[in-house]
C-alpha cells in the first residue's frame, strides 16, 4: 500500500512538470497550428543553461531564471522572426522538419559546449525531503508541482481576461477574421512563440534540481511532451495538466508493478488507446 | 499520362545512368564506394517512403518499424532458428505488410487526423523499438551479429563492395521504378486525389480504405526488403539503429528536402545529405564532437528556407521558367512559375 502511494505521488508530481512542458507547445501550437519538435532541446538549453550559470557563478537555479527567462525569450522570438515566419504557410511537414534541423542544432551546439557526460545541477533545498504521512518526496519535486499548477492557472486567468490572451485566443480561431479586426498576427504570433520557450525556461529551473541531464535527451522529452499535448486535446490547457498527471502516474506505477520494458511502453500504450477511443483529447478543445 | 512510366523505361539517360553507376565499384576507393551505398539504401527508403508520405500524404512515422523489422527478424530467425534468410527477408516483408495494412485499417476506422496519425504511428515506432531491446530472442539492446559476408548467394551473401552495391543500386532503381508506376497508374490518382481532398475524394467514389492500404502495404513490404539488405550489409544489426524512430525522421527529411510526391525527389534529397552528412563526420567528426552535426543542421535548414517546396520543385520551376524565357524572348513576357 505505502508502494503504490509513494509511487502515485512520485508519478502526481513529475506528472505535473510534464503538464507545464506540454503548456509551452500548446500555446505556440495554439496560435500558429506549429508542431514544435525542437521543444525538448529547447527544454535541455534551459537547463543547461542553468549549470553554465551555476558553473560560473555558484547561481542557484531558482535565481538564475532571472537570466534564463529573458535569454530563451529573446532567442524564441528570434527563431520565430526568422526561421519560422519565412516558411509559415508551406507545407506542414517543410516546418515540422526546421523545427528538427533547428533540434540537431541546439542538441549538437549543446554537446560542443558542455560534452556528451551526464551533468547534474545542485540547489539548496535539494535534498530536503517532505514527509506526507507514509509517503516521502523530494523538496524540488513539491516546488515544481506547485509551480506548475501556479503557472498553469495564471496562464488560464491570462488567457481569459488580458488583452494580449485575447488576442491569443482570436488568433487561434480565425487568423484571418483577427487580422481584420486590427491585431498584428505576426507579432502575437512571435510573442507567443517567446512565451513558449518562457515557459521552458522555468520549467528548466524548476525540473533541474538533481535531475541528470545528457545533450541527447532533447527528443525524448518533445515525444513525451507531444503526447501530453495531444491526449490533452492540443490547446485545452486544462486537459493539458490533466494528461500529464495521467502519463506521469502511468508512468511511475507501469515501472514499479510490471517489467522495466512494460513500465517503458506504458505511456504509448495508453497514448494509442486513449487516442483511439477519445481522439479529441481528454477533455473537449477550448 | 501513362507514358510517364514508359518514357522513363525507354529513357536511354536513364539506363545510361545506371550503367554508369553499376560500373561505380571498379573506379571508386572504398570509402566512398561506402558513401555511395549508404546514398543508394537512402535512396530506396526515402522513395518507398514516397508512397505513402508523398504521393499518399499520409505523414508515417511508422517506417523505422518496416525497416527494423527486415533487419532484425530475418537475422533472429537465421541466428536463432537456423531460417535461409532468403526466406527470412519474404517472412519478414510478410509481417510488414500484415503491420502495414492493421496501421492503414487502424486509420480509417478511427478517422484519424494528420497529427494524430503522425503521432500514432510514431508511439508504435517507439514502442517497436522498446520491444526489440527488450526481447532476448530478438538480440535485444546487445543487437546480432550476422555471419561473415562469403559471397554465397544462397544464403543472401553478396560479397562485400561491389556486390552489395549492385544490391542496394537495384533496391534504389526498383524503388523509384514502383514510384514511377504507382504516379501513373489509377491508384496514384486516387492516393492524389484522397491527399488533396478525401471528402471529395469519397464522394465521387474512390474506395479510400483500399487505396491507402495498398499504398501502405507496398511501401511496408519493399522497406522491410530493404532493411534486410541494409542489415546484411552493415553485418553487425543494432536496434539503436535499424529499429529507432530517427531512422524514420532522417528519411522523412531527406524525402521532403528533396521533394515530395516526385517520383525522383527523395532520390535528390538522398544524393545531396547522405553524402553532405558522411563527409561531414569524416572531415569533422575527429575533431569536436557534434559539430559535424551542427552543421548538418544549419545546412538542412538553409536548404528548407531556400527552397520550401523541396528541392525538386525548386529545380524545376527555375527550369521551366528559364526555358520560358528564352523561348518567350520573341512572343509574350516570360510565365514564371508561382514562387520562383
Amino acid at each position: 500500500m505505502d508502494e503504490l502511494l509513494q509511487a502515485l505521488a512520485q508519478g502526481f508530481l513529475v506528472g505535473s512538470t510534464y503538464g507545464l512542458l506540454a503548456l509551452g507547445m500548446g500555446l505556440i501550437y495554439s496560435v500558429s497550428g506549429l508542431v514544435n519538435f525542437a521543444h525538448g532541446d529547447f527544454f535541455s538549453l534551459g537547463m543547461y543553461l542553468c549549470f553554465a550559470l551555476f558553473s560560473a557563478f555558484a547561481l542557484d537555479p531558482y535565481v538564475s531564471l532571472v537570466i534564463t527567462l529573458p535569454a530563451m525569450m529573446l532567442i524564441g522570438a528570434g527563431v520565430y522572426q526568422f526561421l519560422i515566419r519565412p516558411i509559415a504557410g508551406h507545407h506542414l511537414l517543410m516546418v515540422i522538419q526546421l523545427t528538427l534541423g533547428l533540434a540537431l542544432l541546439v542538441q549538437n551546439g549543446i554537446l560542443m559546449v558542455f560534452g556528451g557526460q551526464f551533468e547534474r545541477t545542485p540547489s539548496i533545498v535539494e535534498s530536503k525531503l517532505v514527509l506526507l504521512g507514509p509517503v516521502v518526496v523530494r523538496m524540488p519535486h513539491v516546488i515544481a508541482c506547485l509551480a506548475s499548477f501556479g503557472i498553469a492557472a495564471a496562464l488560464y486567468v491570462l488567457l481569459r481576461s488580458t488583452d494580449w490572451g485575447r488576442a491569443i485566443r482570436s488568433v487561434h480561431q480565425n487568423a484571418k477574421a483577427a487580422a481584420l479586426m486590427g491585431i498584428d498576427v505576426g507579432r502575437v504570433r512571435m510573442l507567443t512563440f517567446a512565451a513558449g520557450l518562457g515557459l521552458l525556461a522555468i520549467a528548466a529551473a524548476l525540473i533541474v534540481p538533481g535531475t541528470p541531464m545528457h545533450p541527447s535527451l532533447g527528443l525524448r522529452y518533445t515525444v513525451i511532451t507531444l503526447i501530453v499535448m495531444v491526449l490533452g486535446g492540443m490547446t485545452n490547457f486544462v486537459g493539458i495538466m490533466l494528461a500529464g498527471l495521467v502519463i506521469g502516474i502511468s508512468e511511475a506505477l507501469g515501472t514499479i508493478y510490471l517489467s522495466d520494458m512494460l513500465g517503458m511502453l506504458m505511456p504509448y500504450l495508453i497514448f494509442v488507446v486513449i487516442m483511439l477511443l477519445r481522439p479529441q483529447g481528454l477533455l473537449k478543445a477550448a | 499520362m501513362k507514358s510517364e512510366f514508359f518514357t522513363v523505361l525507354r529513357s536511354p539517360v536513364f539506363w545510361g545512368a545506371i550503367i554508369l553507376l553499376a560500373l561505380g565499384p571498379f573506379v571508386l576507393p572504398s570509402y566512398y564506394l561506402h558513401i555511395a551505398t549508404l546514398t543508394l539504401i537512402y535512396i530506396a527508403l526515402a522513395s518507398s517512403w514516397n508512397i505513402v508520405g508523398g504521393i499518399g500524404g499520409q505523414i508515417s512515422l511508422a517506417h523505422s518499424l518496416f525497416v527494423g523489422t527486415g533487419a532484425v527478424l530475418s537475422s533472429a530467425l537465421l541466428l536463432k532458428l537456423g531460417i535461409n534468410m532468403w526466406l527470412g527477408m519474404v517472412i519478414a516483408a510478410l509481417v510488414s505488410g500484415l503491420m502495414g495494412a492493421i496501421i492503414s485499417f487502424i486509420d480509417f476506422r478511427f478517422r484519424l487526423g494528420h497529427l494524430s496519425f503522425a503521432l500514432i504511428t510514431l508511439a508504435f515506432a517507439e514502442m517497436g523499438e522498446i520491444i526489440v531491446i527488450g526481447t532476448e530472442a530478438l538480440g535485444g539492446a546487445s543487437g546480432l551479429f550476422l555471419p561473415k559476408d562469403k559471397g554465397d548467394l544462397l544464403a543472401f551473401q553478396f560479397g562485400s563492395g561491389a556486390g552489395i552495391f549492385w544490391v542496394m543500386l537495384t533496391l534504389a532503381v526498383g524503388a523509384i521504378l514502383i514510384n514511377l508506376a504507382v504516379l501513373n497508374l489509377p491508384l496514384g490518382f486516387y492516393l492524389r486525389t484522397i491527399r488533396d481532398n478525401e471528402a471529395a475524394a469519397q464522394a465521387i467514389g474512390v474506395n479510400i480504405l483500399r487505396n491507402k492500404t495498398i499504398a501502405m502495404v507496398i511501401s511496408a513490404m519493399f522497406t522491410s526488403v530493404i532493411g534486410t539488405a541494409y542489415a546484411r550489409y552493415l553485418t553487425f544489426v543494432d536496434p539503436y539503429q535499424l529499429a529507432s524512430p530517427v531512422l524514420t525522421v532522417e528519411i522523412v527529411l531527406i524525402a521532403t528536402v528533396g521533394g515530395l510526391g516526385k517520383a525522383f525527389g527523395p532520390a535528390l534529397g538522398a544524393v545531396l545529405l547522405i553524402p553532405l552528412g558522411e563527409i561531414l563526420r569524416g572531415k569533422l567528426g575527429g575533431s569536436l564532437p557534434g559539430l559535424h552535426y551542427f552543421v548538418y543542421g544549419a545546412v538542412v535548414i538553409a536548404v528548407i528556407l531556400a527552397t520550401p517546396r523541396g528541392l525538386l520543385p525548386a529545380l524545376q520551376s527555375r527550369l521551366a521558367s528559364w526555358r520560358g524565357s528564352a523561348k518567350s524572348e520573341a512572343k509574350k513576357p516570360s510565365i514564371a512559375a508561382p514562387g520562383a
